[in-house]
């Protein structure tokens, strides 16, 4: 006999994730996120403000999570990453290991431990730029507020938040558990990554402080990122007086990521408005092939266009060389408009780098098919993915992608009754 | 690298001659050049160029016959595959360049330097099966005429002395290789498989 | 239910050692006579929490006040199911964590704060969900494109019923004209055959999809779940009654005489993009003139879009568009010149393949503004200025010059049927200093019975208004989603997405609709406003203000409300000037019962007090935020959360000002054209309703400055303690309120 299972998982807690759950739960259905992070939010948690119309994304999340809040139809597991899949459409079972947070359900938010730790680790959330506690909470709004310990970071044999906490809510001897669902239907929405800039060898990331990447940009703009929202070279913590922000750093590349990332161009008009805001007479430039503001972003692009001290080089960056004395940057490019090689100078580069599909690398644990950058191109009954997962968008593309994949979850446990 | 300044109206656009160029054993990789200029960047004799290999393809694609045969661009490239390397089209630049000399020869654009040079070049190794460094100067020298040997000769003069005094430059030819016979017939066999490979 | 409220004290987490849990407790048991009031070092824990439910249990508590963190956490551990009504104190994040710990002031604010939440209790009801009898479960998709067929076969796909109406004679819309369109799947490489005979055969095969086609919409009535259609068709009308329904009316190409700077007009052989795909899809392609088969091609990109003459905007799908079409010349005949002269490609994502390809196969994209196109006999030539090469240019001796001539959405055209009422009726209301009514574009298409207007209100180039980045379907008609090309310019592969996602928020609707809840942004929500129309005025503010048209009109200008279309936010509450419409949950008196509940100080102890209103959207989770990191604010505000500013009702300020309260500081979302307020209009409404303000303060003899409104965000919260401490100091300059005491 074949019970169908009506209740949906989704993987990844991200934007799309959020969205297929929520949208497929206000419907009537059991929905079960399975989250990596110890938060839910995923990317988006990190950007400063969506583009076009310059708000935080932290807003759209609260209601997001407001929503999770008011359903029980919506369950969701922090921490979790999901092991295997077996069965089929209307009967799936999903194995789910859960890693230990070596904090349980006791916590109160409170933060007496990460007072008290005396270990530090490389804050992930900011991209390694800022330290916190071994006993964290991963953001400000992080959602669900419970605090993570990172194990690995911890001094040893030291046990100060577990005497600090008067809730019994530190369990530093917490083990990994792995856990069975049963579900009618999947949507894999694991999302993104930003391309390693690493391998652009001729942009210097990784080997010149202050050539950035634009997600590293979001956190240095973000009131909550490691600077407190104020925009300055990592080297020197110095304010900048110019800025570059290179186009199709990895994206449109043979070499790299083949499809066109398809937000960075207007990230980097969004972030140029942030320096703008921050610096009204640092001179900025942005170097692209081609400038991929489509439908009503055109007056986005319009509009940053026409703020002064703006400048557009049509001419991929070629190189980056750092003057090692100042930490300053020289960008070579063909200005193509201009006929003329250009030779910049600048206090900071931000690479806008593009996509990689998270299953590029981890592959959904049943028969998918993918594209040559790891995107899934086709999916199998009653699995089916959801926003990067399926082709780089912004997040309200991915948003409306999210919406459909809930019906299409929908219509998979429905159609099998 | 310069402006492309017209002075007798608007460019046309000539596509037999972009035609003729596509059908280059690397030719038709041209098409895919997306122009975003990370060639020039790249090049390593870029500021010798007059046209960046980006615009040259432009020059190509609009079939500008006359200023590709005026360019020095292909003559300037040096080969350090820098750009094949790092264009996101993956465009095989050099290899491009490799054919746009051979084509400019071929239609008898031979009054460059570098092309003299490529000829005696590939001449010597022809005659010998190996290189003949005299023998390459004295082709080479013959081709360019009296000017140039004026100019030239005596300002590389001492190079060629420290060559001799190592060896480096022997004065009577080497013997030709073993079965030079056979090694020729080898390069038509393989200029022959080109050819039908163009072709196809 | 009875009434029986339980008021459970948490003194964990530092909030026991700054208050006094034991004055604290007196507020609830002796001033508000609360019979079940229990305290508690960690009422989250397991066995706090089998505390209040024992109580529930066992001493009937029916109302559960919980004084410790933010409503933001422990969601999930003080979840007493929906037969409890719940409050929670913010003691936490608002109190001890912004305050001086072991402080008198402290000390009155979290007493404050309790009491009023007890006053808050006092006046609610627990709301009864408004439940539509045989709420109709059917979809109606208008618009039998791409994007209409997949919404209707998608949400029939879901078990649900369709009405799909279609304007033309068959379905099919853009793609019964197209020859093949741009590929929907990996590799992006070729163009796709357009499916539609399978598309058709899938909806008249399905017998939970009635099609209409040669039908327009006479008139739309009523809300979601009982939405009366009148179908024209014919010379005759009929009836159709469904639950929700999806536009997907797309777009229509940007009129091409107006291009005449193109060459549009002045040869047979200037043609649009959609005209070219009729060539295609007749065989070869052969220019019309003279009927002679293409060999070289022109193709002008941005024709109108990304033009401030002519479409602000990208129309988005031009570019992958013209790629696609290129590709036929080139499949047609491999040596054929095909030229594409373009400001930038905009094959975005997996498109760029698509572009490649076309690269490849020889199709020439040339960077250029293009400055003329002239005929030359049949021949035309395109004159450029090639922007790479740095020189003018031109391609001569083309066979054809395609014009990719953008779209415009449906929705953006008047009908001249309907003349200039409209434009008249927002001028008069200019005139009248009373909110701009947004701006709806008659275009005949939905004809809604709706008092605000009859089509969706667009926010611009008439695009249907919604939140388009976190809620791209939720427009300002409750039940009504647009879907596909006019939502958002964008291409078919796009539209595909678009539609199956407006499929779910139709299907929701209904299953929200059918048990009484509100759909987005209060998802869930049954209480809904009651209006005691007897005492009504006929003012019609709430008809006019409500952001979601909910409110109809009899022809005496009384109200009709409409509560399935309602989303709960307020604003009509808050516009009532004869305070006449209330929530169970949520009404005039109750937040003014609240915030005269709060101890407001004679003018001799030098305590003033600030009445702060927060939108519980984005600025109380900045509160709470402020509290998380700890920063210090001025002890005298007393903050009350609202729905949205729009719900803020003008009484509430003269309660506020009549109390005693020196100052009100409203904080409420952005609003204009990038708005962030929840309810789109409201915290606008607010600050329109805020302007008339001053006219009564100053009557009453008071500054007008000591009320003033600000926008927060969410990510604000570092502001928080600089907007609150300003305002105190500006309101301590101004002196104590001279109604004090009064």
């Amino acid at each position: 006999m074949n019970m169908v299972n009506k209740s949906i998982l989704v993987v990844g807690g991200g934007i799309s994730g959020l969205t297929a759950a929520i949208e497929a739960a206000e419907v009537g259905f059991d929905v079960f996120i399975v989250e990596k992070n110890p938060y839910l939010g995923g990317k988006v948690t990190q950007i400063n403000q969506y583009f076009p119309k310059l708000c935080p994304p932290n807003c759209g999340l609260e209601i997001n999570f407001r929503r999770i809040r008011s359903n029980p139809a919506v369950k969701f597991f922090t921490m979790a990453e999901v092991e295997s899949v077996s069965g089929q459409e209307g009967n799936f079972d999903v194995t789910v290991k859960i890693n230990p947070r070596y904090v349980n359900e006791n916590c109160t938010g409170c933060g007496k431990c990460a007072e008290v730790c005396p270990a530090q680790r490389a804050n992930d959330f900011n991209y390694g730029l800022d330290k916190t506690k071994a006993a964290y909470l991963p953001h400000q709004f992080a959602f669900p507020v419970k605090y993570v310990i990172d194990a690995g970071a911890c001094q040893d044999g030291c046990s100060k938040c577990v005497e600090a906490c008067q809730y019994n809510a530190i369990e530093k001897d917490m083990q990994p558990k792995t856990m069975k669902l049963n579900v009618g239907s999947i949507v894999w929405a694991t999302g993104w990554k930003p391309y390693d800039a690493e391998k652009l060898s001729y942009y210097g990331f990784g080997r010149y402080p202050n050539v950035i990447t634009n997600v590293i940009m979001e956190r240095l703009a973000a009131i909550n990122g490691p600077t407190g929202g104020k925009i300055v070279r990592p080297s020197d913590g110095k304010e900048i007086k110019s800025i570059a922000f290179v186009q199709c750093a990895g994206s449109r590349d043979e070499n790299h990521l083949h499809a066109c990332s398809s937000v960075c161009c207007m990230a980097s008009l969004k972030q140029a408005t942030y320096v703008r805001e921050q610096y009204p007479d640092a001179k900025i430039c942005i170097y692209y092939i081609d400038i991929r503001a489509r439908g009503k972003h055109e007056d986005f692009f319009v509009k940053v266009q026409n703020e002064a001290n703006i400048t557009l080089i049509k001419g991929k960056a070629g190189e980056i060389q750092e003057d090692s004395a100042t930490g300053q940057l020289v960008i070579v490019a063909e200005d193509q408009l201009n006929q003329a090689l250009s030779e910049e100078k600048f206090d900071m580069v931000v690479l806008a780098t593009g996509m990689q599909p998270a299953t590029a690398e981890t592959k959904v644990p049943a028969e998918m098919t993918y594209d040559e950058d790891g995107y899934v191109a086709a999916g199998t009954p009653g699995i089916c993915a959801a926003g990067c997962t399926k082709k780089p968008q912004d997040v309200a593309a991915a948003v409306a992608d999210a919406t459909a994949a809930a019906l299409r979850a929908i219509q998979s446990v429905r159609g099998q009754s | 690298m310069t402006g492309f300044n017209v002075s007798s109206g608007p460019l046309k656009y000539d596509t037999e001659f972009a035609r003729e160029i596509y059908s280059l054993e690397n030719g038709h990789h041209i098409k895919k050049c997306m122009q975003c200029g990370m060639c020039e960047v790249s090049c390593a004799t870029r500021k010798e160029m007059d046209y960046s290999p980006r615009k040259m393809f432009l020059l190509l694609r609009t079939g500008q016959r006359e200023e590709f045969f005026k360019s020095n661009t292909m003559w300037m490239c040096s080969t350090c595959l820098m750009c094949k390397v790092r264009c996101p089209r993956g465009v095989p630049i050099v290899d491009v360049m490799h054919d746009l000399k051979c084509y400019a020869i071929s239609k008898g654009y031979t009054e460059r330097a570098q092309a003299a040079f490529y000829q005696s070049f590939w001449k010597e190794i022809w005659s010998r099966g190996k290189q003949f460094e005299g023998g390459l100067m004295a082709r080479y020298y013959l081709k360019r005429g009296w000017k140039d040997i004026r100019k030239d000769a005596f300002r590389m003069k001492d190079m060629g002395l420290t060559m001799l005094k190592h060896g480096r430059m022997p004065l009577m030819p080497p013997k030709s290789v073993k079965g030079l016979k056979d090694v020729q017939k080898l390069v038509e066999v393989a200029k022959a498989q080109l050819q039908k490979g163009a072709d196809r | 239910m009875a009434k029986k409220i339980g008021v459970y004290i948490c003194s964990g987490c530092g909030i026991g050692d700054a208050l006094d849990i034991d004055a604290l407790a007196k507020v609830a048991t002796k001033e508000y006579k609360v019979p079940v009031c229990q305290k508690n070092a960690f009422f989250c824990g397991k066995e706090g929490v089998e505390v209040i439910k024992k109580d529930i249990a066992e001493n009937e508590v029916t109302y559960v006040v919980i004084a410790g963190c933010s409503g933001r956490v422990n969601y999930d551990v003080f979840n007493f199911g929906p037969s409890v009504v719940l409050e929670r104190v913010n003691l936490r994040e608002r109190v001890v964590w912004t305050q001086e710990p072991d402080d008198e002031d402290t000390q009155m604010m979290a007493e404050d704060y309790l009491r009023i939440t007890l006053a808050k209790l006092k006046n609610l009801e627990l709301p009864e969900a408004y439940v539509i009898e045989n709420c109709n479960k059917r979809v109606m998709v208008v618009g039998g494109g791409l994007a209409g067929m997949t919404s209707a076969v998608e949400v029939a796909k879901a078990g649900y019923e369709v009405v799909l109406v279609e304007k033309e004679d068959s379905l099919g819309g853009w793609l019964k004209r197209s020859y093949k369109i741009a590929p929907l799947n990996s590799p992006y490489t070729d163009p796709e055959d357009t499916g539609l005979e399978a598309r058709v055969k899938e909806i008249e095969g399905n017998s939970n999809i009635k099609v209409y086609t040669s039908t327009t919409i006479e008139k739309t009535a009523g809300a979601p779940g009982m939405f009366d259609v009148t179908l024209k068709q014919g010379g005759g009308t009929l009836e159709e009654k469904v639950g929700a329904i999806i536009l997907a009316t797309g777009a229509v190409p940007y009129e091409p005489s107006k291009l005449g700077h193109l060459g549009y007009g002045a040869s047979p052989n200037v043609v649009t993009q959609a005209q070219f795909e009729e060539l295609a899809a007749k065989g070869t392609i052969a220019r019309p003139s003279d009927g002679k088969a293409v060999q070289k091609v022109g193709f002008i990109q941005c024709a109108g879009s990304r033009d401030q003459e002519h479409l602000p905007y990208c129309s988005a799908a031009c570019c992958v568009e013209s790629i696609k079409q290129a590709l036929y010349v080139k499949g047609q005949n491999s040596e054929a010149a095909v030229y594409v002269f373009y400001k930038d490609i905009r094959s975005s994502g997996q498109y760029e393949h698509f572009y490649k390809k076309a690269q490849s196969e020889g199709v020439m994209f040339i960077k250029a503004d293009v400055t003329g196109v002239t005929d030359d006999g049949g021949n035309l030539t395109i004159e450029a200025n090639d922007l790479l090469m740095g020189s003018p240019t031109m391609a001569d001796e083309l066979d054809m010059v395609v014009l990719a001539n953008g779209m415009v959405p449906t929705t953006a055209f008047e009908d001249p049927a309907y003349g200039t009422e409209a434009q008249e009726e927002a001028a008069c209301a200019a005139a009248d200093a009373a909110p701009v009514p947004a701006p709806i574009i008659k275009s005949n298409i939905l004809n809604l019975e709706y008092r605000q207007g009859p089509e969706l209100p667009s926010l611009k180039y008439g695009f249907p208004d919604s939140h388009f980045i976190c809620f791209p379907y939720e427009t300002r008609r409750t039940g009504i989603y647009a879907a596909g090309s006019v939502r958002r310019p964008m291409d078919m592969s796009q539209a595909v997405g678009d539609a199956t996602g407006a499929a779910l928020k139709a299907v929701q609707c209904i299953e929200m609709t059918d048990k009484g809840g509100a759909v987005h942004p209060r998802s869930g929500d049954i209480s809904f406003p009651d209006f005691q129309l007897n005492r009504c005025t006929q003012c019609k503010r709430c008809t006019e203000e409500c952001p979601f048209g909910a409110i109809n009109e009899d022809e005496k200008g009384n109200p009709l409300p409409n509560p399935t279309r309602c989303r709960r936010c307020g604003t009509c509450m808050g516009a009532c000037p004869e305070r006449i419409i209330s929530f169970k949950n949520y009404s005039v008196p109750m937040l003014g019962n609240m915030l005269k509940s709060i101890e407001v100080p004679e003018e001799d102890e030098e305590k003033p007090r600030v009445l702060i209103f927060a939108c519980e959207n984005d600025a109380i989770p900045a509160l709470d935020m402020a509290g998380i990191n700890r920063l210090q604010y001025s002890k005298w505000v007393r903050i009350i959360p609202v729905r949205c500013l729009g719900s803020l009702n003008l009484v509430w300020i003269n309660d506020a000002m009549s109390k005693g309260f020196d100052g009100v500081l409203l904080m409420g979302c952005k609003h204009g054209d990038d708005y962030q307020c929840h309810f789109m209009k409201g915290s606008e409404l607010a600050g329109i309703r805020l302007s008339k303000v001053s006219e009564t303060l100053d009557r009453l003899g008071l500054e007008s400055e000591r009320v003033y409104m600000t926008e927060v965000n969410v990510m604000d919260y570092d502001r928080i303690p600089k907007i609150i401490n300003e305002f105190v100091e500006k309101i301590d300059k101004f002196g104590p309120n001279p109604m004090k005491g009064f």
